[in-house]
């Protein structure tokens, strides 16, 4: 087995498939240390009776996100991250991620509008759109499966909001100001 | 006798019938997060720390020690009888637990994991009840620098302790702390980050970033990568423990016990280590040599009865560091901390004295909390069953919903629902590059008070950092955080020593 490993640290090793998704990890965290450090220039050192202003943990923060951002660059050049854990899971299958990802930022964008409930209403649809594709269920289009989609939409999303907001008090914007829709 | 009649108050307090109602859907609640898969302790409480808005103080934190406590009963439930454990701290029982359920010893298995939980969730609130008092009453001699220090050595632990890739782990704690970060700097009142969003001045939400990262995070994973994996269940056999098991049991669960409450005293986080000694331990303590064959084959009921109990251990213990120190050593606890801070309460050594009613009433609902949780997974666990019915789809997609009450009830702000997305996808690349997120949780809720308590530090010391090396408790805490770093890896190269040395 050290025979082995010795034996082939001499040739040089083959660049795994991850090397492009790991430098890209690297240099995203490089940039946000730096991008902090960028908005620490901002921030007063005034340090009162403290002699330690409020720039210093920013200061700190981004001084160790840089170099932390460098070595995993380094790491994702020579090899590879170190003792890393296979990731669980199949290829990527990014239709779906699309579909989940409107479903959230749909409901971002429409909750003050639509209300909660039609709006979660949508969300939910769409996520579900997404996963059942993503599960390779060849009935996810019919418009059995929507009809029945929106309905279990529906059926969560209602309650939640009426015991959210008369039971708990939470405010949760609504259709119309009947304080049901 | 002074605990004693403390207690007594607390029970008065927990028993009223509202917060016995409150206890109860908890530790429901709690043991359906355990069981349904995607979801954890930790997002659930998330999820409704828009609560403490309205409802008393007392009501909730019952509500969520329930959840806390149902979640590691819920837990093992399905790590037993799916071959995905619910939660990471049931991974161990999974191990054993899973062998079991396929040689047709479900409900053996399933009888231990409660009877288990129940023994060391009791034993270990004991422990809590008599010794909490006593680490606040020591704890009011800490001042800043040590606070400071203790924060310095959950950091470390939580980053480079826990988990594999010590980069990594520290990586995930900075940009936890740069969350921290951003809004008004609390001792000066300056904007920090904020990037002339108004929103942020107010800082980002801990909801946000526990709900991003394991519950959006979460789903956005299992549609990207996870959507053909398919899961098997195992079939519920009648939960019941013969002599043998009963025999065989018993000392595993006090085993499990005795490696768990230390661990979760110490600022250390997670229940991977003791429910993994434990496990280790069981293995090698075994000495009928029936009983160690079925370790690893058809399943012995040790390796399930020791992680479960040193699991529940490690969790109620870990309230002693939460409630007399303010150092929350989990994802679960940072929340609880999180949820305390919305009443405008600090956890901490004062916390005994000047919230009493409180502390007490939740030390006394864990009592009840545990005999409810008893009941409602040994007699009833064939309804939390069903729960692993629910087709993944739906669920994941369900769980959407409450995320975005937990994150727009919390300020009624669609900007944080836009923020949410974004912690999200932040989530599924950290899990995907194998990334913790612990660090990331506990460095946002503990970066700010570990700034003000340097800061106060630093003030004492009139300006000087000497402070930390002139008080005989800060000194030993440095030795400590140096002990920590330094000695899991020396332990590791002697072991790589002796692994290369030819026998």
């Amino acid at each position: 087995m050290s025979n082995n490993s010795e034996f082939a640290s001499l040739e040089p090793p083959a660049p795994p498939a991850s090397a492009l998704p790991q430098t890209l990890v690297g240099l995203g965290v490089l940039l946000t240390g730096l991008a902090l450090a960028w908005g620490a220039i901002g921030i007063s050192s005034e340090a009162g009776y403290g002699g330690v202003g409020p720039n210093f943990l920013p200061w700190l923060v981004s001084v160790a996100l840089t170099i932390c951002g460098a070595w995993i660059l380094w790491e994702a050049r020579t090899g590879g991250f170190r003792e890393l854990e296979a990731p669980s899971g199949d290829k990527a299958y990014w239709p779906g991620f699309v579909w989940v990802s409107a479903g959230l930022l749909l409901n971002a964008a429409l909750i003050t509008t639509l209300g909660f409930i039609l709006s979660c209403t949508l969300c939910y649809l769409l996520a579900v759109q997404g996963l059942r594709r993503a599960n390779g269920q060849a009935a996810a289009n019919s418009p059995r499966t929507w009809i029945v989609d929106i309905v279990t939409g529906l059926v969560i999303s209602a309650p939640v909001y009426w015991m959210f907001t008369k039971f708990l008090a939470i405010n949760l914007p609504g259709l119309t100001n009947s304080g049901w829709l | 006798m002074d605990i004693l009649n403390a207690l007594l108050h607390g029970f008065a307090l927990a028993i009223t019938p509202a917060n016995l109602v409150w206890c109860l859907v908890g530790c429901a609640l709690g043991t359906a997060v355990g069981v349904l898969p995607g979801i954890g302790p930790a997002v659930a409480v998330a999820m409704l720390l828009p609560i403490t808005a309205k409802v008393d103080v007392t009501a909730s934190m019952i509500f969520f020690a329930g959840i806390y406590y149902g979640a590691m009963y819920g837990g093992s439930t399905t790590s037993i009888l799916l071959n995905t454990p619910g939660e990471t701290a049931s991974m161990v029982t999974a191990m054993e637990g899973n062998k079991m359920a396929k040689s047709g010893r479900a409900g053996a298995a399933l009888a231990t994991a409660a009877i288990g939980s129940f023994v060391a969730g009791t034993i270990a609130t004991v422990i809590v009840t008599l010794f909490a008092p006593y680490v606040a009453d020591f704890a009011v001699k800490l001042g800043p620098p040590e606070y400071f220090l203790l924060m310095m050595l959950a950091f470390t632990t939580v980053s480079a302790v826990l988990g594999k890739s010590t980069l990594r782990g520290m990586t995930a704690l900075f940009v936890g702390l740069a969350m921290g970060c951003v809004g008004l700097d609390q001792i000066s009142g300056q904007g920090r980050y904020t990037g002339g969003v108004p929103e942020l001045l107010d800082g980002i939400e801990i909801v946000l970033v526990a709900v991003g990262l394991f519950a959006v995070a979460e789903v956005l994973y299992a549609v990207l990568f996870e959507g053909r994996v398919v899961e098997t269940e195992n079939k519920l056999s009648r939960v019941h423990m013969t002599k043998r098991d009963w025999r065989r049991s018993v000392p595993a669960w006090l085993r499990g016990t005795a490696i768990g409450v230390p661990f979760g005293c110490i600022p250390a986080g997670g229940t991977e280590i003791p429910t993994f000694l434990s496990y280790a331990s069981e293995k090698k303590l075994v000495k009928d040599p029936q009983d160690k064959a079925e370790f690893g084959t058809k399943g012995a009921i040790e390796g399930v009865a020791g992680p479960e109990a040193a699991n529940n251990a490690t969790v109620t213990a870990a309230l002693i560091p939460l409630l007399t120190l303010g150092i929350p050593t989990s994802n679960t606890t940072a929340i609880l901390l999180g949820a305390f801070q919305n009443y405008g309460i600090q956890p901490g050594p004062q916390l005994f004295t000047t919230s009493a009613a409180l502390v007490w009433a939740l030390i006394a609902s864990l009592y009840i909390g545990n005999v409810m949780l008893l009941v409602l997974n040994l007699p009833m666990v064939g309804l939390w069953v069903k729960l692993l019915k629910i087709p993944k789809p739906q669920l994941y997609a369900g769980i959407l919903i409450f995320a975005t009450v937990g994150a727009y009830g919390m300020r009624q702000s669609a900007f944080d629902l836009f923020l949410l997305y974004g912690i999200g996808v932040l989530g599924v690349l950290m899990r995907r590059f194998d990334f913790p997120t612990a660090p990331v949780v506990v460095g946002m809720i503990l970066g700010p008070l570990a700034e003000a308590q340097l800061r106060n530090a630093v003030s004492i010391g009139e300006g000087s950092a000497a402070v930390f090396v002139q008080r005989p408790m800060s000194i030993a805490l440095i030795v400590i955080i140096v002990a920590v770093l330094v000695l899991p890896r020396l332990a590791k190269r002697m072991s790589q020593r002796k692994a290369l040395q030819p026998a």
